[in-house]
């Protein structure tokens, strides 16, 4: 209570004082409504550079780390152990640590110095190495690393795909939509657990109605996950968190082992995954051990790195208000993603989650990515209003689809959208939502009627969209989960009704599951069903003239915004 | 032993009444709550006393005619877990789980921890009516029936302004976690 009674005297006392109009205009600003607070770097509310975080070091004996970042290995924890045996390149290790952090730093700035003359030595370095050699730099240095250390040349983008009320047929619109707009990927989530494997459906139909080969993935309870993808309703996975203290790995009863298993039940049925950390989720959990986020985050992604994972989405994440909140936290995120391709990992860069009420903030904090480029810029840019961005709302949202297509044309830079017309948008949307009605008739789940077919076509978000019977949703939904059906079933259900070129992109797809191609680092799949990642596509940056540079064909799509009037025609 | 906490010029009174065992009825819903409840916090992450949060989550649970009963986990502050262990306790096989921040989940015995029946993240959005629909829920599913889900609130603002607030109040709770102490059976004495 003394607390309370302080703030009660804090108040009376500022009634007496005359305010300044300035600054109480300024207290109105949307700034002023996001959450700050000052570094406790005792219990790791600090971004980089924690004062409790270990120095750098490596011993190696027998082809054995036998000591690393100033601990024997008779005290290494099980994270200590895992990354010292799988994620870290021995024979290098010691080479790599003695290099000064400070020239090290220059080599990934230098743009003489090429990705594969330098990743031989990245991959050999110790979780307080690598943050070492990022705190070293300033953002606009990270962002020239990062333009030069991603594995693939081209950028992309990814969506987030959902519904406060789970509903099927919005979704199944909105992942048209989304596909033709251009993510590479797209992910749903859920508002109520058992909807999954409706989302999970509708997703991965409408997606392939907007665009064949955009990959997608239902972020739900791990083991539901890999069981989603197993009956081929999903092409990729990601949920799969990993942490970098243990307390918070034995909360949730695993380890980099029980994660290292999970992961190849990925792999051996031909699914596509990537890990999520990020930083904050220590803190969040009050388990971070007095340690920066960044540091934590170089264990994550080395965690990942010895599950032989291709990839990690980090960047805050869902706990990005965490490290937004203290000073130098925006940097710190960089610093993370930087560090994920450093490590030879395709990085789903973040920005996907709400952080600020200001848009000039949220535009500075997506920024770097989208400037210098990742694998996928956003890891869940909201394809529908941030109300129905069931991951609690994103950086990005449907509203600012064409802020984000002009800032593209106003820059030349490839965020990995375009500006589409109207009518074909409701062209999309329309055929998703005809597709989802016709597989739930045939699958004697609860109806979809033609007005939830045209309110989704034409619709803007759930607010549009007609209730549905929930319960008799999720008891079908749970009949879908424990049935037989798979995507095959799907196929044939579409191909029977006249979808054809829908039934032959969602064929292709489970074809991808395969062959396999796609479980290559910083992989993603186009139009053609063509797979482009970090093997076939290297990114081969040097400075000017070289690594990406946008083709004519890709830069006439950026230009063509809906309202830029024609100056012969004035 | 007993602690009283000022609420609002209202008194929670959480009385321990011994090691909370397995219940065998299968009119009861578990209320399990977190190592702090009560104790170094009395309210939400909005400030709404955990006083009326019980108060309006055993309402909940008593109009569908089912008994609650109240359940401190002081081993763990994960929702997940003191939910789900919440669950194994309860005659019914279903529990409510609430951390002292207010975040809350109706949760199943049969589920793993990271799943659950129904989940309220946002623990700024809970007001005293959610509370008491979510123990009205719980109670339904402890019934054997199957209910429409307490609606889904979603407010894209709530983590810039709340997530750090929320990890220094998770934080803080953490410090009353006893790893030794095995789950304690509460009675609830409001004045």
């Amino acid at each position: 209570m003394s607390e309370r009674e302080e703030g009660e005297v804090e108040n009376a006392d500022t009634k007496q004082h005359k305010r300044s109009n300035r600054f109480k205009s300024l207290d109105e600003k949307p700034v002023n409504q996001d959450g700050f607070a000052k570094e406790w770097p005792e219990e790791g509310l600090i971004a980089m550079d924690s004062p409790n975080d270990p120095d750098p070091s490596v011993t190696v004996k027998e082809g054995e780390i036998v000591e690393m970042d100033g601990k024997q290995r008779e005290d290494f924890d099980f994270i200590d152990f895992f990354i010292a045996d799988y994620a870290i390149n021995v024979e290098k290790a010691e080479e790599a640590l003695a290099i000064d952090s400070v020239e090290f730093a220059q080599r990934l700035v230098d743009i003489n110095i090429a990705r594969e003359d330098i990743i031989e030595l990245t991959t050999a370095m110790t979780p307080a190495k690598l943050a070492e050699v990022v705190n070293q730099m300033n953002t606009l240095e990270m962002m020239m690393a990062l333009q030069k250390m991603r594995a693939r040349k081209t950028p992309g983008n990814q969506g987030h795909c959902t519904s406060v009320k789970d509903h099927p047929v919005q979704i199944a619109a909105d992942a048209a939509e989304a596909a033709l707009r251009g993510f590479d990927e797209i992910e749903t989530t859920v508002g109520v657990a058992r909807y999954a494997p409706f989302n999970a459906l509708a997703q991965q139909l409408g997606s392939q109605a907007g665009r064949g080969g955009v990959l997608t993935q239902c972020a739900v309870e791990e083991a539901t996950e890999l069981e989603l993808g197993m009956k081929g309703l999903t092409t990729y996975a990601e949920t799969v968190s990993v942490y970098g203290t243990e307390s918070v790995f034995k909360d949730g009863d695993d380890t980099p082992w029980s994660k290292a298993f999970l992961a190849s039940g990925y792999a051996s049925r031909g699914l596509k995954m990537r890990f999520t950390s990020g930083s904050g989720s220590e803190v969040n959990m009050g388990q971070a051990e007095g340690k920066s986020m960044v540091y934590l985050e170089s264990r994550c992604v080395l965690v990942t790195k010895g599950c032989g994972v291709q990839g990690l989405q980090n960047g805050g994440i869902s706990c990005i208000a965490i490290p937004s909140a203290v000073p130098s936290g925006i940097r710190g995120v960089l610093a993370e993603n930087l560090i994920t391709t450093m490590v030879d990992l395709e990085v789903a860069s973040g920005n996907d989650q709400t952080f600020s009420h200001s848009h000039k903030r949220q535009m500075a904090r997506t920024f770097p990515q989208l400037v210098a480029g990742t694998d996928l810029i956003f890891s869940g840019y909201s394809t529908m209003p941030n109300y129905d961005d069931m991951f609690a709302g994103s950086n990005f949202d449907s509203y600012d689809y064409d802020d984000y297509n002009v800032v593209q044309r106003d820059l030349k830079v490839d965020g990995g959208l375009k500006p589409i017309a109207e009518e074909d948008a409701i062209a999309v949307r329309n055929t998703a939502a005809r597709a989802i009605q016709v597989v739930f008739r045939e699958l004697g789940f609860p109806q979809i009627t033609d007005e939830e077919v045209e309110a989704a076509t034409y619709g803007d978000g759930s607010d549009d969209m007609p209730d549905r019977d929930q319960a008799a949703d999720l008891k079908a939904a749970e009949e879908l989960m424990e049935g037989d059906i798979t995507g095959l079933d799907i196929v044939e259900i579409l191909a029977d009704h006249g979808f054809d070129d829908l039934a032959e992109n969602m064929l292709n797809m489970l074809k991808q599951r395969i062959s396999g191609d796609y479980l290559h680092t910083s992989a993603v799949i186009d139009g053609e069903f063509n797979v482009t990642s970090g093997v076939n596509d290297r990114n081969d940056y040097q400075g000017p003239g070289t690594g990406y540079r946008m083709s004519e064909e890709r830069w006439e799509e950026i230009k063509d915004i809906r309202h830029a009037f024609d100056p012969e025609e004035v | 032993m007993s602690t009283k906490t000022e609420i609002s010029r209202r008194k929670l009174q959480l009385e321990e009444k011994g090691i909370a065992e397995k219940g065998s009825e299968s009119d009861e819903v578990v209320i399990a709550i977190s190592p702090a409840f009560g104790e170094t916090q009395t309210s939400t992450i909005v400030d709404i006393p955990l006083a009326n949060v019980l108060r309006e989550t055993m309402a909940g649970i008593e109009e569908e005619g089912l008994k609650s009963r109240l359940v401190r986990f002081i081993d763990t502050a994960d929702l997940g877990n003191l939910g789900n262990r919440g669950a194994e306790l309860s005659g019914s096989g279903i529990s409510v789980g609430i951390q002292s921040k207010g975040t809350a989940l109706i949760h199943q015995a049969d589920l793993l921890p990271l799943s659950n029946l129904e989940l309220f993240p946002q623990a700024p959005l809970l007001d005293r009516e959610k509370f008491r629909a979510i123990g009205k829920n719980a109670a339904k599913y402890a019934k054997g029936e199957n209910p429409s889900p307490v609606t889904v609130e979603n407010d894209p603002m709530a983590r810039p302004k709340y997530q750090a607030l929320a990890a220094v109040l998770h934080i803080k709770e953490s410090k009353s976690i006893d790893e030794s102490r095995e789950p304690v059976e509460l009675e609830a004495h409001f004045e």
